[in-house]
Parts: C-alpha cells; structure tokens; sequence
C-alpha cells in the first residue's frame, strides 16, 4: 500500500474519531426529572423563581449561593451554587444550569447567562414619560 | 402621519447612507468589470480594466466617506442615531469613542470593508498581471460586505443593517409622537465598561486587518485556477498568506490580553465560540502557508495547498457567520444577537464556497499532482504530515463549535460538553504534540532525499536533550501533576525551540534566510510553553476554608471555595501574602478596592508590600463590572478580581465625605457604656481604646460657643487589629441643655459617644457602638497566581518576528525570479 494512503486512512480515522468523541462528550438538555434519575451532568433550561428566597450572604459563607428555578415544564428545585452571585443575576430572568442532582438539591457547576447588554435590548430610558404626567 | 421633528440632524446620516449604497454599487460595477476584463480575449482592449479600477477608487472613497459621516456622528453625539444612541455617551472620551464605533456589528462590517478596499488598493498597485481575476474576487467580497450595510428593504425584507439607522426608526416608543423628543434624550447608552479598556482600542483593527487580509491568498487561488496558471499563484501568495497569518494571531493574542486584563473570568483563554472563530481559520491558514512552502519547493501537496488557501477564506465567512448571526444562542456569552441578517451571512458563505468547490472540482483534472510519492525520508512529506494535523485541529473546533449549527440543520437538541475547556484543552494538546514534535524533526530533514542515520543521532540526540530540560521543568512547575499528553506538549514544544535554536544559530552563521521559520518556530514554542505552564498550573490563592457549614455532603462537592470575604481593615492570611482590604479610591464611574499585600518572612518582617486596586462601577445597563488588578512579576503574575461587593459599600464610597447625622443605631449592636478616666484602657472585640486627655475646647462645626457653653472633647485612641485611628466625641452644654455628637470611625466599624460627664469620680461614659459583621464594610475577592505568563506574551512577539522576516525572504525571492 502507498504511503499517502496510509496516511490518508488515518487522517479519516482521527476525523472520525473527532466526531465520535464529540458526539460522546456531548451533553444533554433535559429537565429536573431527568436528573433526578439521571447521575451525569446535564444542561438545564428554566426561569429563577424570583418568589422565592435566593440566598447569597458573603458575612456567612462567601462561597453558597442558593436560588430555586422552574425549568421548561414547570418542575421547581433548589439549585445551590459554590461562588458568588453572578453579578448580572438579578437582571436575568431565563438562565441555563450545568450540573447535576444532589440529593433533591440541584447542584450548578455553571451558571450561563446571556449578556445582559445584548439581552434586553433597546430599552428606551427616558425620563419623558414620567414629565409628561406632569406637564 | 408626519411629525416636524425638531434640532434632528439628518444631513450626516443621508450622506452616509448615500455612501453606502455607492460603495455597494460601485463594488458590484468594479466586480462586474473586472470579470469581464479577465475573460475579455482582445488583449489590448483595456477599458474594462479602467472601469472596473475606477468602480474599486469609488469604492473606497465611499467606504473612507461611510467612516467619517458615522465618526461624525457619534463624535458629536448625535443621539437621534440609533447607533450613536446605542454605542456612546457624552461622557466616552475621545478614544473610547473610537472603539465604541466599532462596539457594533455595523461598525465591525465597516472596519473590515476599509481594510479591504486598502489591501484591494495595495493589489491594484502591485498585483500586474494578476490584477484582474483577483481583483474581481476581492470586488465581489466588498460588493457582500457593502451589502451588509445597506439596511434598505427590498421584496418587503430588510437588506443589511445600516449604522445611519434613526432612533426612532429602530425603535417604536409614544414619545416618538412628539416633535421635541429629541431634547428628552439627554444622553446615549454608553459603551459597555468592559470594553473601555486601550487593548479594544486596537484589538479590532487588528482582528479585522487579519480577516479581510484573508482573501488575498484566496483570491490568488481562485484566479490560478480560474485562469489555468495553475504553478504561478503560489508564489506571490506566500507572502500574503504569511501577512495575514501574522495579524490574525497578533488580533487573537491581543484579544486574549484584554480578556486577561479587564474580563473577571480568571483567564486569557476560555475557548469561547467567539475566541474559536478567530483560531479557526487561523489553524488552517497557517497549514496551507507550509504545503504552498513545499509546493513551492517540490511541486508536492498541490491540492492541499490550494484547498486548504481556499477553505481558510470560507472558514473565515463561516466565523463571521457564527458569531453575527445569533445562531450560537446560549452557548456563548458574548456573541451578538441576531440583527435579521442570517440568511444574508448564510448567503455570504455559500457564495464563497461554492466559488471554491466549483473551481476545484472542475480544475481537478487539470492539476498539477505530482504522481511520484514523496520520500519518507523528506523534509515536503512531514511538512505536510504537520498541515494535515493543523487541518484537523481545526476541524475539531469547527465541529464541537458548530454544535448548535448541527442542530439547527438535523432539528436535534444537543447540548455543548458540559465542561468545554476540558475537552478543547485535551484535544488540542494532542495535536500540539504532532505539530511541535514536526516543527522540530522537519528542521534535520532536507527537501527530497535525506542522510537516514545522520537525521536519526540528530533528531535522537535533540530529544534526549528535550526530554531532560522537559522533565526540569515539570518538576520544577508542577506540570507533572497534569494530564500525561499537557506534558507531552511541553517536550514538543521545548523540542521545538531547542532544534530551531540551532537552525537559528546557524542563521547566524550564513544561511540567514533560514532565520525567519526559526524564530516564527521558537515563538510558537514558547507560546505553548507559556500557554501550559500559566493555564496549566495557575492556582487560586484565595482559596476559602472557612464559611458556614451547609452540610457534609456539599463540602463535598467538585466545586473549589475559590472566593473570600475581606472585612475592610481585618488582615487574612492568604496563601503567602497577608491581605487586607484597606479602602476605596473614587473616580467616576470606578470604584477601585484597594488590597494590601504583604509577604512576611519567617521573623514576621514586611519582605515585599504592594497595593491591588481591582475595580468594579455600577453600570445601568450591566449591572456591576468588575475588572481585575494584576501585579506582574518576571516569572508569574498575581491576579485580582472583585467577585462582589456589598451596594452600600458602593454607595457609601459615593457619598464619601458627607458627614449624616441621622440616627443609625439599629446599624449598631446594642451599646456599651463604660466609665473612663484619663489614661484608662477598655478591651473591645476588635481591640481596644484609650482615653488619652480631655479637651476642654472642643469646637463642633457651625455651632459657636458662648457665654456659659461648656464643650468638651474626649481624645480617644483606637487601635484595631494594628491600625490607630484617633476620635473625639464632644459633650456640650448649651442654653442649659446637654447634647453630646458622636464620632464614628467607619473602618473600624465603631461610632464613640461621650454620654455623661461624673465629676464626683472625675470619670467620663463613654459609649461604644460596635457595627455587627455584616453591616460592616467588606468585599469579596478572588485571587489567581499565574506562572511564567510572560513565555506566552514573549513568545507572540518572538512569533510575529518570525513571521515578519519570513515575508520579507518570501519577497526577495519574488523579485528575483
């Protein structure tokens, strides 16, 4: 067999290999029932309750930080965080969790949000309106 | 309904948006002649040529035109400009006004446009006979780019999107209806704080110099194929490949810095989407200047030479496509949302690629394949070996970026890796090995045929040589504490720079054309040695022991404590250093921090002091942004950043100096009244205070004393955990009635009252008030030590000189064939 051959057969083979692995490393989108039987990290999609009490407390514990969030299908967890509050979270309603359950807590190696600055785009601040009652 | 707006000023924005629609014409005139001029058969007819030069000046001036009606805008705060309005602020200085032109992707589109009609300007001058079919490449690319811009609605959808675009035309609110709105928008959105740093100054231009210098080679390519001289487009490519094989990995770099300097992620490099679309066509680029080298030389690796020229360009279309078009969704943070123009970039691409699979599957046949294999033995087989490798690095980040793309095409819902930086990081690494490993054996072989055993003991003998420096080193740094393959890289790497040391030294010594490949390799090297070294063994000083106990099972968790909590004035040891949270310096809009390092030796002496000032400002739009405070040191680098700081610390900073007098008792813990006399000492939880001497003219500002007013000071010392602050609570007696002022001491978290005087004892009450922990000022920091950074930022520089005289050979040998 020619050499370029060869080569050319691993080539493929290392690219294939990407894809595979890609593939496998891959992680999923799923929801708090799935990671209640599920022990790997998963992607979870959802909104922060913001009824309920979200607990960061440097004084105590400059490293807890705790929230509950309802993901897509309506099932409601706590999620509990190692680090600070991320500094955008207030103005974030929708977030993306990476991590996985821990006996009934959900607990987050990531926290994803979108920019806020390209999130909540074009809010005309202007204080016109509030004059124009006066007027 | 038509409105008279009032004090709009729309003549900067028309005359911009008559530049737009110019250069979009003018381009696609340019392009359309400049086709016909290469398919023209009579040769002495030049018209076409001239019409299509003239369609490409016009071009130009209407980009250069585009530029400045938009500077002007935003230069005079023009706030009826959406984009104005969007991007800038009264407040920006003059050269932040500069990067927040190109904060947005209109900007971004025009920066890479004016490269653009530069380097076409360049090729017009200089390319001669190839000025024809590659111009009328470049044509095109300017003719989309312009189109990009146009923002003018054809067929009921929007083309492009225009910067000249007006407030409110972009967005629809009630005070639109009124004609003097425009007196209620006093002032623009402001630029992002995270990009008012010098680094997004240049970074863009930089970035953008590097992708629009793509297309050369491109175009070079097109044009052989399109005009069958097949052997001849090699050569003259080489150099501009090299260009902008040069700028784009200067751009990433300088990006890297900026992220390192003022983003709080704790790094350069966190393979973003946005970061990898810039390597991406980088990686492949850099692989195609090595087989267009062996072509060159041999006349092997055609096809990949001129696929992998090809594919860079399109890859180039590809990122831009990525990262413009919204389609990354929440898998980076910081790529733009969609503007409406997805289909447009999606056509921007498949344009390109379809140019460049056409060309190369009809031209197939025709080729210049060399049937002979390559020698085993040959510098041109291993060269090639090592751009396949490149290629294929690439590929994996194209495929593992991609993945909401691939999603979008098979309607799947596949996340991204859950832990990213582990899997690029991997990955990458073992395809470092390949290609440091290749750059340095390929040094000891020739083109064509070589001496077997005289290549064995060389290329032997420099890897025992490697494998010994290596295992210095990851003793010394700890490296071996990593995956088996990071310290693979690392014999790469210090394999690479020990074998083009000596190539590099025999430079020197006559071959000096050799110099430019070895000291490009050299810096390639050490930007992996830094690259592993600093990531690989960075390690988190503020690592956090302490904290609440919220149950064994969480202690337990894979995530490291990585924050701590610094009251103001209270020193913590951290790590080596003592820190210490010492104040606050004001300068609006940034609050700085300032920490007090200090490194004690074994007898409690100060060995080495400084002061971080990590910064966070409260922004509108954001939030707070923070960014980091780094001290520099020759072989690492310390690196602090604000995790968070209470509001009332912010607030407090910004009220500083405005003494209230409102009661805040409930700030406090209930008070202590202790009776003093002169000399006494009383113990508090933070240290203690003495009554040092009574002051019997004491004065309280804009109160007079007179007649038979008493005032009196009490001078008390406090000394908390070593630092002495000094206070003078004052009881006075005015009209017959007793009032006393407290003096507060905010660092110290005390306020002092003097509350009774008890003449009979000749002793004095003194009540203290002692702020509970959490009302007292803190912050919360994190801080990184980074080892032997400065490799990797020395290795750029060493890389770029590489590249540098490596183009200027590559020219000197254009001129004399």
């Amino acid at each position: 067999m020619k050499k370029s051959s060869i080569f050319g057969i691993i080539t493929i083979a290392v690219a294939i290999a990407i894809i595979i692995c890609t593939y496998g490393s891959a992680s999923t989108y799923g929801t708090f029932k799935d990671a209640d039987s599920n022990s790997g990290e998963l992607h979870i999609i959802g909104h922060i309750d913001k009824q309920k009490e979200i607990v960061y407390d440097a004084t105590k514990d400059a490293n807890y930080f705790s929230f509950y969030m309802r993901d897509t299908i309506g099932n409601e967890r706590k999620v509990v965080y190692t680090g600070t509050k991320p500094e955008d979270f207030d103005r974030t309603d929708k977030i993306v969790l990476v991590g996985q359950m821990n006996k009934g807590e959900f607990h987050a190696s990531h926290i994803l949000m979108k920019c806020p600055s390209k999130y909540t785009q074009d809010k005309l601040d202007v204080k016109a309106d509030t004059k124009k009652a006066s007027i | 309904m038509n409105i008279a707006y009032q004090g709009e000023h729309l003549l900067p924005g028309q005359l911009g948006q008559f530049f737009i629609v110019l250069a979009f014409g003018s381009a696609l005139f340019s392009a359309i002649s400049y086709y016909f001029a290469t398919t023209n058969t009579n040769k002495l007819d030049t018209s076409w040529l001239y019409m299509g030069r003239i369609g490409y000046f016009l071009n130009s001036i209407s980009v250069i035109g585009i530029g400045a009606c938009l500077f002007y805008i935003i230069y005079s705060n023009l706030f009826e400009y959406h984009y104005a309005w969007e991007h800038s602020s009264r407040t920006l200085p003059v050269y932040y006004i500069i990067s927040s032109f190109w904060e947005g992707q209109e900007g971004s589109f025009w920066l890479w446009g004016f490269w653009q009609a530069v380097l076409g300007n360049i090729l017009i001058w200089r390319a001669k006979s190839w000025e024809k079919p590659v111009l009328t490449v470049i044509a095109l690319s300017q003719t989309l780019l312009a189109s990009m811009l146009l923002g003018v609605e054809i067929f009921g959808s929007r083309i492009g999107s225009s910067p000249f675009i007006l407030l409110r035309q972009a967005m629809e609110a009630p005070i639109f209806s009124r004609p003097e709105y425009l007196s209620y928008i006093k002032d623009g959105n402001g630029l992002n704080p995270l990009l008012q740093n010098y680094w997004m100054v240049i970074h863009p231009p930089t970035l953008f110099l590097g992708f629009a210098s793509m297309i050369v080679p491109f175009a070079y390519a097109v044009a052989g194929l399109w005009q069958k001289r097949y052997k001849e487009w090699v050569q003259p490519a080489i150099s501009y490949a090299l260009f902008a094989v040069m700028v784009l990995g200067t751009g990433v770099i300088m990006g890297s810095l900026w992220a390192y300097e003022s983003l709080n992620f704790g790094g350069y490099w966190a393979w973003d989407p946005v970061e990898n679309a810039a390597l991406i066509p980088w990686l492949t680029l850099i692989g195609a200047v090595h087989v267009m080298i062996v072509y060159k030389n041999t006349g092997h690796a055609y096809f990949t030479a001129t696929f992998l020229t090809l594919i860079s360009f399109v890859l180039v279309l590809y990122a831009s496509f990525l990262t413009r078009s919204g389609i990354l969704g929440e898998t980076s943070v910081h790529a733009f949302t969609d503007l409406g123009m997805f289909w447009h970039l999606v056509v921007d691409v498949v344009v390109f690629a379809i140019i460049a699979a056409t060309l190369l599957i009809i031209r197939f046949k025709e080729m210049p394949i060399s049937k002979k294999e390559e020698d085993t033995y040959s510098r041109e087989f291993w060269m090639f070996v090592g751009s396949v490798f490149l290629a294929l690095s690439c590929l994996q980040l194209v495929v593992v970026t991609s993945i909401p793309v691939w999603n979008a095409i098979f309607k799947t819902s596949i996340a991204p890796p859950s832990n990213p930086v582990t899997l690029y990081n991997v990955f990458q690494a073992g395809f470092a090995v390949v290609v440091t490993l290749l750059t340095g054996a390929t040094q000891f072989l020739k083109y064509k045929k070589t001496d077997i055993t005289r290549f064995f003991i060389s290329t032997v003998l420099y890897l025992v040589f490697a494998a010994i420096i290596t295992g210095v080193i990851v003793y010394l740094t700890g490296v071996y504490k990593l995956k088996f393959v990071f310290i693979l890289v690392m014999l790469g790497a210090i394999y690479s720079i020990l074998v083009n040391g000596k190539v590099l030294a025999d430079a020197f010594k006559g071959k000096i054309k050799l110099a430019g490949s070895a000291v490009a390799h050299i810096g390639f090297g050490l930007i992996m040695v830094g690259a592993l070294i600093s990531a690989g063994t960075s390690n988190v000083v503020s690592q956090n022991t302490s904290g609440m106990d919220y149950g064994a099972d969480f202690d337990k968790a894979n995530n490291s404590r990585e924050n701590l909590m610094l009251y103001k004035n209270v020193p913590i040891k951290m790590g080596d250093y003592t820190v210490t949270y010492v104040g606050d310096s004001i300068s609006a809009p940034n609050h700085y921090f300032k920490v007090d390092y200090k490194l004690l030796d074994g007898n409690g002496n100060i060995k080495e002091e400084f002061i971080l000032k990590p910064n966070s400002q409260y922004n509108n739009k954001m939030g707070l942004v923070s960014s980091p405070d780094t001290k520099h040191y020759l072989f690492h680098d310390l690196y602090t950043h604000i995790s968070m700081a209470p509001l009332n610390v912010m607030q407090a900073g910004m009220d500083l100096g405005h003494d209230q007098e409102t009661n805040d008792d409930a700030n406090y813990n209930a008070p202590v009244p202790h009776d003093m006399a002169v000399g006494d000492t009383i113990q508090y939880r933070d240290g203690y205070i003495i009554l040092e001497k009574l002051n019997k003219d004491a004065h309280v500002q804009n109160i007079p004393i007179t007649g038979n007013d008493v005032a009196v000071g009490a001078d008390l010392k406090v000394v908390s955990h070593g630092i002495t602050y000094q206070a003078e609570p004052v009881y006075m007696v005015k009209n017959g009635s007793v009032f006393d002022f407290a003096r507060k001491i905010d660092d110290a978290g005390l306020k002092l009252r003097l509350t009774k005087i008890i003449p009979e004892k000749n002793k004095f009450e003194i009540m203290v008030y002692d702020q509970p922990e959490g009302k007292r000022p803190y912050i919360v920091m994190r801080a990184i030590s980074f080892p032997f950074i400065n490799f990797l930022w020395s290795g750029t520089v060493i890389m770029i000189i590489g590249f540098l005289l490596s183009i200027f050979r590559r020219n000197k040998e254009l001129k004399t064939v």
